[in-house]
């Protein structure tokens, strides 16, 4: 099965230059957890709720001036659409991810593959990536 | 098997009167998503790294005079250390969450259970929490 088959293609993205106070309203108001960061066509970051946790509140910046490029993860694990899922396995396993932005072959990102998306297709492909994950609990 | 044989047991709590800003500083040097909030030896809420970034910001909270109590999750999900894995991964199912407070027969916290730990042991458990996962990303 092709990563496009079982992506998110309906993503919201955010600009590099936006607040990260303005970040987390949107994260807030879709329900999710993650956004990329998209500047003139191209995927230059991900914005996570963990990085305004930790590269924000933790170190006592302010949402409101604090910028999403300044804190956003900038070496973005992305993958092509039309790889089988299990590269994205191993992609997320070896990365210690469990996001990935997809792009098509001329790098413009066109959905998002989390392991959940994985797990609707394969417990065991998905699992792999728990399993490889870093953080305690 | 039961929860207790793959729980993680070194689990930090922090008091409901501790800043956000203290917090979000904890999770980030512990490298976990979520502590319990203790107060006088008793489970009272949890508080996670989505909870203070993305749901404080969005209500409006001031991470420096914010106390946790203010934010956290006041029902809290439990098992017991000698219920089997099987029953904890249901409670995480039907509440849609990915971690558990273990409690022992005191009735005191004794550990977390994520997820993870549970594809350590069962790729089957772990993907069908993931599958009946709500977030969009």
């Amino acid at each position: 099965m092709k990563i496009k088959d079982i992506m998110s293609t309906n993503v919201v993205s955010i600009s590099p230059t936006t607040s990260t106070k303005e970040a987390a309203h949107i994260m807030h108001d879709l329900h999710i957890g993650v956004l990329p960061v998209i500047d003139n066509n191209e995927i230059v970051g991900m914005i996570t709720d963990r990085d305004i946790c930790c590269k924000v509140i933790a170190i006592g910046r302010g949402a409101g001036w604090t910028k999403v490029e300044e804190v956003m993860t900038k070496d973005v694990t992305t993958c092509f659409d039309d790889q089988d899922i299990t590269a994205a396995s191993n992609l997320m396993m070896s990365n210690h991810v469990r996001r990935l932005a997809v792009t098509d072959h001329n790098n413009t990102m066109v959905g998002l593959l989390s392991v959940d998306d994985l797990a609707r297709n394969s417990h065991d492909l998905a699992s792999c990536v728990l399993e490889a994950a870093t953080q305690q609990h | 098997m039961r929860v207790q044989e793959i729980m993680s047991t070194k689990v930090e709590t922090i008091k409901p009167t501790s800043s956000l800003r203290a917090t979000a500083r904890t999770l980030s040097n512990l490298n976990v998503g979520a502590l319990p909030v203790v107060d006088d030896g008793k489970l009272v809420g949890i508080i996670t790294d989505r909870d203070l970034s993305v749901f404080a910001i969005a209500i409006g909270r001031d991470p420096q005079s914010t106390e946790v109590q203010k934010v956290m999750s006041k029902e809290v999900y439990t098992c017991n250390e000698n219920q089997d894995i099987d029953e904890a991964a249901q409670i995480m199912k039907l509440h849609n969450i990915r971690r558990l407070a273990v409690l022992d027969e005191a009735d005191s916290i004794s550990g977390i259970i994520s997820i993870d730990d549970i594809a350590h042991v069962s790729h089957e458990l772990a993907g069908t929490i993931l599958e009946h996962s709500q977030a969009i990303h």
